[in-house]
């Protein structure tokens, strides 16, 4: 069997970066296909040995991410037109999943549909503050 | 991005409405990026709730020059990684030269063992920072000139890992255009990696396609 992946889109996949759909289908990929389970142990091999991937770097360091303010004009659609193109460029063909996962949240808060937040925002807050004052 | 630094500060302060601000301002994106992966409501609060609670207790070694929205996101894709592996759907994968040497480990093309040259995290972190560097200075030149699809093309090359004959098909632009493009980007990126005197090796995909 031929893996259908590329070396970026492994690294993606385990950096958890890749487009959701695409993840599910590498792990599902994963139990029958021993190529790929090489290609992935290769890549593994080759971060340990620290060479540097041109793809894994853009990602990281969200080289091409718009900034959250443009997330949000680009959900107003009032961005240029060759910019707002390039933005859903970013989040359907190459699947950006921090820029996706910003844009839903944007979409939320406009939207005025997210009940539970204020509840979540409470419990997170209760349950972590205690680790801030052991901090110094 | 200063917002944030003055914010981190207020933590580091120990100061409570600080970190109230930081989980109402940041909870929403991180819960949508792990919903993508997980349908039940339960563990995905639970990996927000654990990101939180790792991000304090790396609080003493966060840089706080690095953007804290990419920082929170890399914890929380180790949480769900995490997460996953105990559910059975993300294996544990061994390296491919686990069992002879990493530090023989070779890129294919690149006749010398990129480790045979010693660096230590520090060194690799200078690297890195110097190619991110490069290539953010390249996308915000081609941003400024609203030449979207040069770095459509790359992302598409680079991040994707697309070929050029795939890519040129998805942008409707000829192969030639993208190698071109291409050309162009990797020069840029080569003349900074050498201006900085930073060894070639460890950056094979500049001297392959180059």
């Amino acid at each position: 069997m031929t893996s259908h992946y590329s070396s970026s889109e492994i690294e993606a996949f385990l950096d958890e970066a890749l487009d959701a759909d695409k993840m599910a289908a590498i792990e599902s990929s994963l139990r029958e296909d021993k190529e790929l389970l090489g290609q992935v142990a290769e890549v593994i091999s080759r971060r340990d040995a620290g060479i540097h991937s041109l793809g894994e770097i853009w990602r990281r360091h969200r080289v091409s991410c718009p900034s959250r303010e443009d997330l949000g004009s680009y959900l107003l659609e009032v961005l240029p037109g060759p910019q707002q193109l390039y933005l859903r460029f970013h989040l359907e063909t190459v699947g950006c999943r921090m820029c996706q996962a910003n844009l839903e949240d944007l979409q939320l808060q406009q939207a005025g549909g997210d009940q539970g937040r204020q509840a979540r925002r409470k419990r997170y807050f209760e349950s972590s503050a205690g680790y801030l004052r052991r901090d110094d | 991005m200063e917002a944030d630094q003055h914010l981190v500060e207020r933590i580091r302060r120990q100061e409570p409405e600080a970190w109230n601000d930081l989980i109402a301002r940041y909870e929403g994106r991180l819960q949508a990026y792990i919903s993508r992966r997980l349908t039940n409501r339960s563990a995905v609060e639970d990996i927000v709730q654990e990101t939180f609670i790792g991000f304090l207790n790396s609080l003493p070694n966060y840089d706080g020059r690095r953007p804290l929205e990419s920082y929170l996101f890399s914890i929380s894709s180790n949480k769900l990684t995490d997460h996953l592996r105990r559910e059975n759907r993300r294996p544990t994968i061994v390296p491919a030269a686990a069992s002879s040497n990493h530090s023989e480990w070779q890129h294919a093309g690149n006749q010398r063992a990129a480790s045979s040259i010693v660096r230590s995290d520090e060194r690799r972190t200078i690297e890195e920072h110097a190619l991110r560097d490069a290539l953010k200075k390249q996308v915000e030149y081609w941003r400024e000139r609203d030449d979207w699809l040069k770095i459509q093309c790359m992302e598409l090359i680079i991040v994707r890992g697309w070929p050029n004959k795939q890519t040129a098909g998805e942008l409707g632009v000829s192969q030639q255009k993208v190698a071109s493009v291409k050309h162009e980007f990797i020069k840029a990126l080569t003349r900074s990696v050498r201006s900085r005197g930073l060894p070639e090796e460890v950056f094979p995909e500049l001297y392959e396609t180059g």
